[in-house]
C-alpha cells in the first residue's frame, strides 16, 4: 500500500521485532476488553494474548528520540473488516519503554494505554531474545523457538484498538520488514506473574506458543502506524 | 505461476489467510460478507474457484467435475471418504433402492416421535452384531456432526469437564460449547499431557469426557487410545473415540482402531460417521445400551432432526454386512496395500508428516499457495484435498489424499506423478 505524508501518520523505524502470540484461556484477560470488542479465539475458550518487543535506533519522531526498547502487551480480537482484511487486530492492553519522551507521545497521540518505564531491557540479536523488567520486577523474557528462519520481505496489515476514555479508537498499523513466522510449539520463553501483565499467572495457565513473527535483527524495517480514530 | 495469482498474491495481502479471516467482524455492518463476497468474486471470476465443485458421477476413483464457468474435468479422485467403495456398490445400492421403494423418501419425523422405521431398528442390529458385545446399543443420527454434537452434549453437562486432543474435528469442539461444560484440550496423541490437564481439573467431584480420534485427518496418524485410556480411567474420566475414518477399515474385522489397539472394551463411547468407510450418510453411537437408551432420549441433534432417509438406512445394512464378511477383509488388505504404496512413492519426494493410514498429508507449506495448487493439480487431472491455516499450523499447509481400496496401481502412479510434478512446480520438492 502507499503511505502519503500526513499530520496523521508517523513512520518508526526498527531494527529489531519479536512478537508472540501465546493461547490462553480467554477468561484470563476478557474482563480488561471493553463490551464491544470480542476476542478472537483458536479453540472455544482459547484466547490469544500478543507480546512484542521492539528495538528502535535514535531518530524516531523527526529526530528527537534516543534508541529505546518497547513492550506491548495486547488481546487479539475480531477485526473491523469493513477497513480491510488485517493479519490480526490487538486490542492493548500494557504499553512500556526505556524512553519517557516516548510513552508521552504514545499516550498523547496514540491513546496507548501506558504502563509504565522499563528499567532494565536486554535484546540480543544474535539469539534473537529479549529480557525485559522494571521497577516492579522481571516482566518476561521472550525468544525465538525456531530452529530456522525465512524471512519474507513483504508489508502485514494491522489494526490496534484502544480505549480513550469512554470511547473505542481504532488505528490502522502496516509493517514493511523481512519478517519470519512460524507455529513451532516449542519453548517461547516465559512471562512473569506481574502488573504489566495484569497479574494474570501464565505459569498456571500453560501458554503456548501459537505464532512467531520475527525481523530479521540488524536489518531496517518500518512501521506506518496511523493517528487513531474513534470507533 | 499464473499471472492471476502472482497478481492476487502481490496485491491483496489476504491470500495467504483463511477463509477463517472472514468469519467475523467487530461492528454492526456485518463487513465480513463484504470482504468474503469480494475474495469470492475474484476468484471466481478468474475461474481459479476449486471448492464446492459438482460432480457429474459417483465418488469412483475416476470422477468427472464441472467448474463454474462449464469446463468438465475428467480427474482421478483423492479426494472422496468412501475408503472402501460402499458408496456405489451394487448390492449396496440395490438394498438402499428396496428400501427406498418400501418407506419413500424421508423419515418425515423425529426418531423419538413417528420418524423411526423398521429398517433403523434393522440397521442398529446390524450394527451391534457387528461389533458383538453384549448389552451394548446404537444410537442412529442422521449426521456424523449430529452424533458427536448430540452424544457429548446429552453426557456432559453444566459444571462438568470435556478434555479434547488439540486435532479433534469440529463435531466434537462444537458438542463440547454445545454441552456448556468446561472445555480443556491436551496436546495431540500426547497422554503425558493429557494427564497434566487432568491433574488441575477437580476430577475427584467432577464428571470428566476425555474426547480423541482413531484416526486424525490431518496428519492420517492414529489416536493413541491405549495411553489416553489408561490416563484417563485414572483420574475417572470416561472415554469418547470417534472412529469416523476407520470403522470397517481399521482392526482385523474392521471394528476400528478401538479393535486394533485391543481397547474395544474399555471404550465408553465410539461415534461412526456413515459418509465414510459406510459409503452413506449419518452417524451413531455404540455404547452401552443404558447410555444408547438416555442419548437416545436427551441428544438434542437427534430428538430436533428428522431421521435418517430410510433408504440410506437400507444401504447402510449392506454395507455393513459386506465390512463384516469377507468382501471387507479383501477390500481392507487392497486399502492398506494401496496407502502404502502411495506413501513409498511419495515419502522421499516430499514431506508426508507422520501419516500411517490411508489418509496421506503431503506439506507444501506456504498458505498461499493453496489455490494455485488446488487449480494447478486439478487442470492436471487430479481432484485432492486441501487443508490450510489455521486448520494447520503455518507454513504446514498441505492437500490430503485419501487412499481407498479401489484405486488401481495405475491410477496411484499418476496420482504419486502428479502430485511430484506439482512439488517441483511450486518448489516443495525434497532433493
Amino acid at each position: 500500500m502507499e503511505h502519503y505524508p500526513s499530520d496523521d501518520l508517523i513512520i518508526w523505524e526498527f531494527n529489531f521485532a519479536l512478537t508472540t502470540f501465546f493461547e490462553v484461556e480467554t477468561d484470563l484477560f476478557h474482563k480488561y476488553l471493553p463490551s464491544t470488542i470480542n476476542p478472537m479465539e483458536v479453540s472455544p475458550g482459547i484466547g490469544l494474548v500478543n507480546l512484542t518487543a521492539f528495538n528502535f535506533p535514535a531518530g524516531g519522531l523527526n529526530g528527537k528520540l534516543p534508541e529505546f526498547q518497547e513492550l506491548i502487551f495486547s488481546a487479539i480480537v475480531s477485526p473491523d473488516l469493513s477497513r480491510g482484511v488485517p493479519k490480526f487486530a490487538m486490542y492493548v492492553l500494557s504499553l512500556g519503554s526505556n524512553c519517557q519522551e516516548h510513552l508521552i507521545h504514545s499516550a498523547d497521540y496514540y491513546k496507548l494505554p501506558i504502563h509504565g518505564m522499563l528499567t532494565d531491557t536486554i535484546v540480543d540479536p544474535n539469539s534473537i531474545s529479549i529480557d525485559y523488567s522494571d521497577k516492579d520486577g522481571k516482566i518476561l523474557n521472550m525468544n525465538n523457538c525456531s530452529p530456522e528462519t525465512n524471512f519474507r520481505n513483504e508489508e502485514r496489515y494491522f489494526q490496534a484498538f484502544t480505549s480513550d476514555g469512554d470511547n473505542l479508537t481504532i488505528a490502522d498499523c502496516y509493517i514493511e520488514a523481512p519478517l519470519f513466522e512460524h507455529q513451532l510449539t516449542n519453548d517461547a520463553g516465559s512471562l512473569n506473574v506481574h502488573p504489566f501483565l495484569k497479574n494474570i499467572d501464565f505459569e498456571l495457565a500453560d501458554p503456548l506458543p501459537y505464532l512467531q513473527m520475527i525481523s530479521r535483527p540488524g536489518e531496517i524495517g518500518r512501521q506506518f502506524y496511523y493517528r487513531p480514530s474513534k470507533f | 505461476m499464473a499471472d492471476f495469482f502472482d497478481k492476487l498474491i502481490k496485491e491483496e495481502p489476504y491470500t495467504e489467510y483463511s477463509l477463517d479471516m472472514f468469519s467475523r467482524s467487530t461492528g454492526k455492518d456485518h463487513a465480513e460478507i463484504m470482504q468474503f463476497n469480494r475474495w469470492r468474486d475474484q476468484v471466481s471470476n478468474a475461474n481459479k474457484y476449486t471448492f464446492e465443485v459438482p460432480h457429474l458421477n459417483a465418488q469412483t476413483p475416476e470422477i468427472t467435475v464441472r467448474r463454474e464457468n462449464g469446463d468438465e474435468y475428467n480427474l482421478i479422485s483423492f479426494a472422496s471418504y468412501n475408503y472402501l467403495g460402499y458408496s456405489y456398490h451394487p448390492q449396496v445400492v440395490e438394498s438402499a433402492k428396496e428400501a427406498l421403494n418400501k418407506y419413500g423418501l424421508g423419515a418425515t419425523g423425529s426418531p423419538i416421535l413417528n420418524g423411526t422405521f423398521q429398517v433403523h431398528k434393522e440397521l442398529e442390529d446390524k450394527i451391534t452384531n457387528f461389533y458383538g458385545q453384549k448389552d451394548y446399543g446404537v444410537t442412529l443420527f442422521s449426521s456424523g456432526y449430529g452424533a458427536n454434537l448430540g452424544t457429548i452434549s446429552a453426557f456432559v453437562h453444566k459444571g462438568d469437564h470435556v478434555v479434547l486432543d488439540r486435532s479433534s474435528h469440529a463435531s466434537l469442539i462444537d458438542g463440547a460449547v454445545l454441552s456448556q461444560g468446561k472445555i480443556s484440550l491436551f496436546r495431540h496423541n500426547d497422554a503425558e499431557y493429557l494427564e497434566k490437564v487432568l491433574k488441575r481439573l477437580d476430577y475427584k467431584n467432577s464428571r470428566i469426557l476425555v474426547c480423541c480420534e482413531g484416526v486424525y485427518s490431518t496428519d492420517g496418524d492414529y489416536g493413541t487410545l491405549r495411553d489416553i485410556i489408561d490416563i484417563s480411567k485414572k483420574y475417572g474420566a470416561a472415554v469418547l473415540v470417534d472412529e469416523a475414518h476407520s470403522l470397517l477399515v481399521a482392526g482385523e474385522k474392521g471394528r476400528g482402531v478401538c479393535e486394533e489397539q485391543g481397547v474395544l472394551s474399555e471404550v465408553d463411547m465410539i461415534i461412526a460417521t456413515f459418509s465414510k468407510s459406510f459409503g452413506g450418510v449419518g452417524g451413531c453411537l455404540y455404547a452401552k445400551k443404558k447410555i444408547t437408551n438416555y442419548i437416545n432420549y436427551y441428544a438434542r441433534s437427534r430428538m430436533f432432526s428428522c431421521a435418517l432417509d430410510p433408504g440410506v438406512a437400507g444401504g447402510l445394512i449392506k454395507s455393513v454386512e459386506l465390512a463384516g464378511a469377507s468382501d471387507g477383509n479383501e477390500r481392507r488388505k487392497r486399502i492398506t496395500e494401496n496407502a502404502n504404496y502411495l506413501r513409498s512413492k511419495l515419502a522421499n519426494h516430499v514431506d508426508i508428516g507422520t501419516s500411517s493410514s490411508w489418509i496421506i498429508p503431503i506439506i507444501y507449506g506456504d498458505e498461499r499457495l493453496t489455490l494455485p495448487l488446488s487449480d494447478y493439480l486439478q487442470k492436471n487431472g487430479i481432484d485432492i484435498s486441501l487443508m490450510t491455516f489455521p486448520a494447520v499450523p503455518k507454513n504446514k499447509s498441505r492437500i490430503r489424499a485419501f487412499v481407498t481400496s479401489e484405486h488401481t496401481k495405475e491410477q496411484l502412479d499418476i496420482g504419486a506423478e502428479t502430485i511430484l510434478k506439482a512439488a517441483k512446480e511450486y518448489k516443495f520438492f525434497k532433493d
